[in-house]
């Protein structure tokens, strides 16, 4: 059958009718079945703009849009449906890929080492906390924004040193820098808690209007981790909108350029610090956001959460994830968000004993394991083996 | 003289020289492998952590202190020796980032393969010499016997290290393998070998440490005994300089001084912080390190 | 350049988003007319409880035995049929003491664990141990309705009737021992120079709170992070103590976590400074302190401390530690290659304590179980054929557990035995009195024997 012909328009609005009549038919409360309705009609309407003839090069930014509405879109979906452990996970998945996405653009984008983007993380996580617990009337979005702030600042302070540096004194910089955070953090312990950290001082609850779309009885857990779950994910996509524009433009341009090959890059007037700094503010700025995010899931921070083990393990994920991708962020994040799920399933599977030092260790051992292999074998990640697999594939079958 | 001897500020000196010289060993340990394989090495504390269980596992088979640290020895050579043939082999030529991120896959998997096979319940591990303090005049002085021979072994090794590589062929080989690969492979030198060994050379020195650094009556071996004095060996590697191995020493010893003066007069909290500073402010003056014959990149 | 293969892609792949947007609507459907649960995490043949402690990690080593112990517990009351026909299922998660590291790479954080359990779900959570760890989760078990019963942690944080009134304590809090311990140190060293060193959270600042209104001044009072602990592997601790010796103090004070303990007791060894220590139930167990120093040293050097105790040492006669013993010696899967002639430690004594109170408040709750019930029953009911030394007691504005105990002085590497064998009351009141226990508990209950 040959579909070249075909005009996605009328073919969309089409769907769309029988979609909205399915979904009002089918559903138990009126306002699931709007928010059905709009959910699958707004998919296929991203749907058809995406379909459209050269429209990725002829409108990027829109086609990025559309990608994100798209995503999105999907993933509200989707969690409405989850159980709330699962969506808990998502969140956390979350927001650590926000983190991955900092730190693939640093390392990827303008090939900088940071060992610390954890610390970063505990910035952001830490402000929010403080903020909240001194201002607690300020709404949650400008406690976030305030985070970012607080972590590009910290960006900027560590990245002005940073431009000087080469490899391996960068990684030492940085790698000092996540070592001595928590050492920081109990040094200012009269704002930071000390070693207990510091709560939230209000839970965050799900807003009224989000209680209509489930039965009477549903348990709050349900719905509070809805909202957290939904809301992070939706701070995560305009997250990932940012850095898709930002990859692609001129700055992201010059950053690559730095990466492979600084002395060009100089010669055709890049200003090398400008840009290292730059980069580096925006990883940490998305580090704090990540961060003060997961401070919110949580209800609570904690200092040992921000210790050099968590930048080896951000690192870590988006190396297995694929370094310098979009994709790989979200593969690291999908990552973290299921590890403990699966590693105790495979426990299960082999009959260990979950008490046991072998199951208790095997976390460690699959995710260092991943890491060698993954650098030697695959070095851009998930991400790229698949993008090399699919290369492989559409050159066997043209067109 | 003896309260001389006791006072604070003799008592921090020598405390500092204690963990001074751990801190320069595993410094040295990272020069080494930089200088031959152009390698960040990130398991330098694991591997030998590692050589040090399987060594000491001897003892349950009641055999004494001396044998078992032949046996760690051993075991230090053989794990550096495999690491660098089945792992490090594949990582020359890539992108700086791939062999940090694959020595710390390493360490990751070293420590919980050790969690996993001995727990990380402290072991303790003999000592040859007591570990309790001399008392002069009733006041406690800063070294016990242990520490005398912490500090004497760690020197005598620095020395050998030293010693081989400016005085012997194997030294001149290794050196020349490190700096021009190709022209060495020309004039009939087994790079490959060689390279083998400088990881080899490595882990046995870090192991040396680690055997020194576990006989301590707080906790003893765990898998993650190496982790902080890692952290201030890479520190002082940074400083110091990664192309000079008495950079490397000079530095470790000195941050373990100025450490310790912190903690006394200062506080915890406060060494690592003063630490990151002066590695923020060495590398701002001399971004390759303070020891490293400045190489301007001529364009 | 989008292709014809595209376009078929993308319409295809809306198609499928049709479908799954059918099939989950439907199911959702189903779903919604389903029954909802009676009680979480009870059935009529299965009573599901949840943990979160350390069983990786610096914590660990002895404490991840306690909850061990009580899971022993369970399994012995399982094999005797269980509590009205219901077996207890025990979910222990791992949260590495809520100080991830390399020790326990990837474990996930307290809130994530505690989210699993919720999702299971559970009864209650019972023994979880810690207390930043479950400081951080309490808001949300309040807010899902789940009992947070028998905290393993001495701080005064679970005394919170009015704001968490399913959050419930059980050992003494470290206030209470402390007040405790300052008394004997005055009626035994009178005078003294005392110095105290407590971990940097509630546990030493509570402590020391406690020995002020007990009537101590302690001449100097440091407070220890764990973080710096391990991260320094134990030689954080040894200027303190450095100190101590300075200032020429014969009484010290540990509030401290096992490692904690060790690090003091090998750095005074180090230094040849051999005060009167005192040291806090929660870092004293001979088993677990000993360790390090055995082959190293000629004699513990935890021989001669004064210690707390609100259970009985393996040295009385309570018909309580052959029972346990016996029950632990039942449970190979979790205690590989424990004989009836291995000595009980402090870490499994109180889990199986613990074990045993939660078997007795479903006991008294009767076979109609919901978490109302549960917990009305809990606090009007007195338990007193515990293993414990005095009878565990909560009501309507008091949910700490255990409050009086007896001093112990540690005699060898496995064992203490009582001081004076006088069991004493404290109060986590302002003021620093104490007072002799006026009953104590007596004996196993038959069901249980």
């Amino acid at each position: 059958m040959k579909l070249g012909t075909v005009r996605p328009i009328p073919i969309a609005v089409g769907l769309a009718f029988v979609a909205t009549v399915i979904a009002l038919v089918s559903t138990s409360t009126s306002r699931e079945g709007v928010a059905l309705c709009v959910a699958l009609d707004v998919a296929i309407a991203c749907g058809a703009v995406l379909s459209l003839p050269r429209f990725k090069s002829s409108h990027p930014v829109v086609f990025r849009a559309a990608l994100t509405l798209l995503g999105l879109d999907v993933a509200l979906f989707v969690t409405y449906y989850f159980p709330s452990s699962t969506n808990f996970n998502l969140s956390t998945g979350a927001a650590m890929s926000i983190v991955l996405l900092g730190l693939s653009f640093l390392t990827g984008a303008s090939g900088q080492i940071s060992l610390g983007n954890g610390a970063f993380m505990g910035v952001g996580a830490f402000v929010m906390a403080i903020w909240a617990n001194h201002h607690t009337t300020t709404p949650i979005v400008i406690t976030l924004l305030i985070a970012v702030a607080c972590g590009a600042l910290v960006g900027l302070l560590l990245g002005l040193p940073a431009t000087r540096l080469r490899g391996p004194y960068l990684a030492g910089m940085t790698l000092a820098f996540a070592v001595a955070f928590t050492f920081i953090l109990a040094t200012f312990s009269s704002w930071t808690g000390g070693d207990s950290g510091l709560q939230l001082p209000t839970a965050v609850t799900a807003p009224r209007w989000l209680d209509g779309f489930f039965a009477a009885g549903t348990p709050p857990l349900k719905t509070t981790t809805l909202y957290l779950t939904d809301f992070t994910i939706l701070v995560a996509g305009v997250a990932f909108f940012f850095m898709a524009n930002l990859f692609a433009s001129r700055t992201g341009r010059s950053m690559r350029l730095i990466r492979d090959n600084d002395v060009a890059a100089e010669l055709v007037g890049v200003s090398l610090p400008r840009t290292r700094v730059v980069a580096f503010i925006v990883s940490s700025a998305y580090a704090a956001l990540g961060g003060a995010l997961l401070t919110l899931i949580d209800n609570s921070v904690s200092p040992p959460t921000y210790s050099f083990a968590l930048s080896v393990t951000i690192l870590s994920l988006i190396v297995i994830g694929g370094i310098g991708t979009i994709s790989g962020a979200l593969i690291g994040g999908v990552i973290y968000a299921f590890s403990t799920n699966v590693i105790s399933w495979i426990t299960t599977q082999t009959g260990l004993n979950p008490q046991g030092n072998l199951a208790s260790q095997l976390n460690g051992i699959i995710f260092g394991g991943l890491l060698i292999v993954t650098m030697i074998f695959a070095p851009f990640g998930i991400s790229g083996a698949v993008r090399h697999l699919w290369h492989r594939l559409r050159a066997r079958s043209p067109g | 003289m003896d309260p001389f001897l006791t006072s604070r500020i003799v008592t921090d000196v020598l405390g500092g020289l204690t963990n001074g010289v751990t801190y320069g060993l595993v410094a040295l340990s990272l020069v080494l492998i930089w200088r031959s394989t152009g390698i960040l090495n990130f398991a330098q504390g694991a591997m030998p952590m590692f050589a040090t269980y399987v060594g000491f596992a001897l003892l349950s088979y009641h055999f004494g202190y001396w044998p078992c640290v032949v046996a760690c020895v051993i075991a230090a050579v053989l794990i550096g020796g495999l690491t660098e043939r089945l792992l490090v082999r594949r990582l020359y030529g890539k992108p700086e980032i791939n062999p940090i991120v694959v020595m710390v896959g390493f360490l990751i998997v070293l420590e919980a393969v050790a969690a996993a096979i001995w727990s990380s319940t402290p072991r303790s591990l003999p000592s040859p010499f007591s570990l309790i303090h001399w008392q002069l005049a009733g006041r406690p002085f800063a070294l016990s016997p242990f520490t005398v021979y912490e500090i004497a072994t760690a020197l005598v090794v620095m020395l050998a290290v030293a010693m081989l590589f400016r005085f012997t062929n194997l030294g001149l080989q290794l050196r020349a393998s490190a700096l021009a690969p190709e022209v060495s492979r020309l004039l009939g030198v087994r790079v490959g070998r060689l390279l083998t060994l400088g990881w080899m050379l490595s882990t046995a020195v870090g192991v040396i440490t680690t055997i020194l650094v576990s006989a301590n009556f707080f906790s003893g071996l765990t898998p993650t005994v190496m982790d902080g004095i890692f952290a201030y060996g890479f520190i002082a590697a940074a400083i110091g300089g990664l192309e000079s191995p008495v950079g490397a020493v000079v530095a470790g010893v000195l941050l373990g001084v100025v450490n310790q003066f912190v903690t006394d007069f200062v506080n915890q909290n406060a060494v690592i912080i003063i630490a990151l500073a002066i590695l923020v402010v060495s590398l701002m003056v001399r971004p390759s390190g303070v020891f490293t014959k400045s190489t301007q990149r001529r364009v | 350049m989008v292709t014809s293969k595209t376009r078929r892609v993308t319409v295809t792949g809306t198609a499928m988003l049709l479908c799954l947007g059918l099939v989950t609507a439907g199911s959702s459907m189903v779903s919604a007319g389903a029954a909802t649960a009676k009680v979480p995490g009870v059935t009529a043949h299965q009573i599901t409880i949840g943990a979160t402690e350390p069983v990786t990690g610096i914590a660990s080593s002895g404490y991840n035995q306690v909850a061990k112990a009580a899971n022993a517990v369970f399994k012995y009351v399982n094999s005797h049929g269980g509590v009205f026909g219901r077996k207890i299922r025990y979910i222990i998660k791992d949260d590495c003491y809520g100080t991830p590291g390399f020790g326990c790479t990837g474990v996930p954080s307290t809130p994530t664990q505690t989210h699993a359990l919720l999702g299971i779900p559970v009864f209650a959570t019972v023994g979880s141990l810690g207390t930043p760890t479950q400081d951080s989760v309490r808001a949300l078990l309040k807010s899902n309705g789940v009992p947070q019963l028998f905290v393993a942690s001495g701080s005064r944080d679970w005394n919170n009737p009015h704001t968490y009134p399913g959050l419930f304590g059980w050992q003494p809090s470290y206030n209470e021992e402390s007040k405790i311990f300052a008394k004997y140190i005055k009626a035994t060293f009178p005078g003294a120079n005392v110095c105290f060193l407590g971990q940097g959270d509630d546990f030493g600042q509570d402590g020391l709170a406690g020995l002020v209104a007990g009537g101590i001044k302690p001449l100097s009072a440091d407070l220890y992070s764990v973080d710096d602990l391990v991260a320094t592997n134990g030689t954080s601790i040894a200027p303190y103590v450095a100190d101590f010796q300075t200032k020429k103090c014969t009484v010290v004070v540990l509030d401290s976590i096992p490692g904690a303990t060790d690090a003091a007791l090998g750095a005074a060894l180090a230094l040849g400074y051999a005060p009167q220590w005192v040291i806090s139930s929660v870092g004293s167990d001979p088993q677990t302190v000993d360790a390090p120093f055995v082959g190293k040293v000629p004699t513990d050097p935890e021989i001669g401390a004064i210690t707390f105790s609100y259970l009985p040492t393996t040295t009385t006669s309570s018909a309580w530690i052959p029972w346990i013993t016996k029950v632990i010696e039942a449970d190979p899967a979790d205690f590989p290659g424990f004989t009836s002639t291995s000595v009980l430690n402090g870490n499994i004594a109180y889990g199986a304590a613990y074990g045993v109170s939660f078997v007795e408040a479903l006991k008294a709750t009767g076979k109609n179980l919901t978490r109302a019930s549960f917990l009305k029953t809990l606090q009007s009911v007195t338990f007193s054929q515990t293993p414990s030394l005095v009878p565990l007691r909560y009501s309507s504005s008091d949910h700490q557990g255990l409050n009086s105990g007896y001093l112990t002085t540690v005699i060898s590497d496995s064992a203490t035995k009582p001081l004076t064998g006088i069991v004493y009351t404290a109060d986590s009141s302002t003021d620093g009195r104490v007072t002799v226990a006026k009953t104590l508990s007596h004996g196993i209950p038959s069901w249980l024997k």
